[in-house]
């Protein structure tokens, strides 16, 4: 690849990223990628410092060493950042006293767009009846909606969006991920949205950047993360013996949160099979990409942390 | 820069509190008109002041316009302050990740808005004034008596108080410590050190005996400054405090 590509128009660049808060290091060397074109996922568990390299990346945070860019510059130096980024992170950014539609017209206002854009972006987000209200009482829902409407109002071709998700019912959450793939698919945009579960953005995302403890332990498409297509999921009422009794397969069995068992690398054949060979009552057996999470939980959990909490 | 004016500007204007505050001041000059009016020669509680014909006494009424700097020092403060509290630091900065032109664009608004409400104070003040006095026939030298400049040197100084008020902002975030530090400055320090010995020769170069210097009105025995010199030594208040905030503090990580 020659050095121009990788300062490539809107791609999202981290260069051994780091920031140290007094003795915690929230981002360690972090360095990844992200495509324009792309919906990419940017996961890892509470704390690994996905909103604090998002703020490094915006400039609102100076690294302690490291880079990150946009279009090959640095935020501070982007022509028009209002114009070409769009960004919401995770606590909401409103004076409760304002109303939406004059909470955007500001803004507007400072990024040298017409206010009819306010209505534009209120209308897209489906908070055209609200637009008059203070914020003061809009529910978790509507403020992330505010937000993405704040982010939208550029119309800009990177967005970064922190836990876009939170709040948002089924209905929007559905919204959002069609909104976000036609971004990339359509119009060729860079969509990096950060989550602290992999399962809210699996159906959404084509690439993955996961973190823990400030590294990174992932970087690529979601397709190739070991257990995208395999995995197990098993329910039993004695779940120990099940285990050993698939112990000789060579598997992975992990809890799941839901009270079920999570097998990777084995059939659901092959598990039935072992649980009959010992009779082990099952209650349910699936083929689950759910595999995933458990990669997911697998990579990111605590080096030192029991696999088994409470075995 | 006319962009983040013009943005500044709607943040103000679509939350109450710079109008509150506006009514607030509004109030406190017409209170301090009547009162100033209605007591005269009556001789409550021992004060005689010459009569309302006086020029002394004219000034001293239309200076009751003045109480409004503390309106536009507090509004100033909470015009930066509330940006970090409500985290719209976020979304301002990054639209204008330059972030001195927005303390700039916020000081030059902060500016603005103490000019409306010094006119309006004054424009109440001199409505008043003038109904009253002409119902009792006494004649308002509006410029003999130097009430026209005096309301123009008060009008200074609640626009200069804004710009202050931005700059103690930007230098101490936090909304609460900033607006009780100022006015248990403003009203306790300052006057203490009028009164202790070593620091009195500093005296007529703090920001309250600046003001009063402007504002002529009389506090310490030794505020000699002038007009001019009162509202450049203010101004430069605020406008080291907005130095000292862009360099400790608006430079650093946004909330
Ligand atoms: N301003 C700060 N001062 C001190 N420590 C901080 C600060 N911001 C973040 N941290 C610490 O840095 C680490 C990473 O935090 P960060 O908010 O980036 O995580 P996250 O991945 O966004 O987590 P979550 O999923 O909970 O949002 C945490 O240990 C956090 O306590
Ligand atoms: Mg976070």
């Amino acid at each position: 690849m020659s050095p121009e590509a990788t300062a490539l128009e809107g791609r999202i660049v981290a260069n051994d990223l780091t920031k140290v808060f007094g003795e915690v290091k929230a981002v360690d060397g972090l360095s990844f990628s992200v495509e324009p074109g792309s919906v990419t996922g940017f996961l890892g568990p509470n704390g690994a410092g996905k909103t604090t390299t998002l703020r490094m990346i915006l400039g609102l945070a100076t690294p302690t060493s490291g880079t990150g860019t946009i279009s090959g510059l640095t935020y501070a130096h982007l022509p028009h950042p209002g114009r070409t980024v769009g960004a919401v992170l995770e606590a909401t950014s409103f004076h409760p006293g304002r109303s939406a539609r004059n909470h955007l017209r500001v803004f507007c206002a400072a990024a040298g767009l017409p206010d009819k854009r306010a209505d534009e972006v209120l209308e897209w987000v489906g908070l055209t009846q609200a637009a008059r209200y203070s914020v003061r009482g809009f529910s978790l829902g509507m403020r992330q909606r505010l937000g993405l409407a704040t982010a939208l109002l550029g119309n800009p071709r990177v967005l970064l969006l922190d836990e876009p998700a939170n709040g948002l019912d089924p209905e929007g959450i559905a919204w959002l991920r069609g909104l976000l793939r036609h971004f990339a698919d359509v119009d060729g945009r860079t969509v990096l949205i950060s989550s602290h579960v992999l399962s809210e953005v699996e159906q959404t995302v084509d690439r993955v950047v996961i973190i823990a403890r400030g590294r990174l332990l992932y970087e690529g498409r979601l397709a190739d993360l070991e257990g995208a297509n395999g995995g197990v999921v098993v329910r039993t009422p004695s779940p120990e013996q099940l285990s050993g009794a698939l112990a000789p397969l060579n598997v992975k069995v992990t809890p799941r949160a839901d009270g079920s068992l999570g097998v990777v690398g084995a059939t659901p054949e092959a598990v039935g099979h072992a649980a009959w060979a010992a009779h082990v009552e099952l209650h349910e057996l699936r083929a689950g990409s759910s595999s995933l999470e458990e990669t997911f939980l697998r990579l990111t959990a605590e080096p030192s942390a029991p696999t088994e909490p409470g075995a | 820069m006319i962009n983040l004016i013009r943005a500044e500007w709607r943040k103000v204007i679509t939350v109450k509190l710079g109008w509150g505050m506006l009514l607030g001041a509004l109030a406190l000059a017409a209170l301090g008109v009547v009162a100033q009016i209605a007591s005269n020669g009556n001789g409550a509680n021992g004060n005689f002041l010459p009569p309302l014909s006086a020029a002394e006494t004219q000034r001293s009424i239309a200076a009751s316009s003045g109480s409004a700097y503390l309106f536009s020092v507090v509004v100033g403060i909470i015009l930066i302050t509330t940006e970090f509290r409500h985290f719209t630091s976020r979304p301002t900065f990054l639209i204008e990740p330059r972030r001195g032109l927005v303390v700039v664009a916020k000081l030059l608004v902060a500016a603005l808005v103490g000019i409306i409400y010094g006119v309006a104070c004054a424009a109440l003040t001199a409505a008043i004034m003038a109904i009253w006095f002409a119902a009792l026939g006494v004649n308002i030298g509006w410029v003999s008596n130097g009430i026209l400049l005096s309301m123009l040197g008060d009008t200074a100084v609640i626009a200069i108080f804004a710009v202050v008020g931005i700059g103690v902002g930007v230098l101490v975030r936090n909304q609460i410590a900033a607006i009780i530090g100022t006015l248990v400055y403003l009203f306790v320090l300052e006057p203490l050190t009028d009164i202790i010995p070593l620091v009195q020769k500093a005296y007529p170069y703090l920001p309250g005996a600046a003001a009063a210097a402007v504002t002529g009105a009389n506090r310490g025995s030794l505020a000699h400054l002038n007009a001019v010199q009162g509202g450049l030594v203010l101004l430069g208040y605020g406008l080291l405090f907005a130095v000292g905030g862009w360099l400790f503090t608006i430079r650093r990580d946004i909330p």
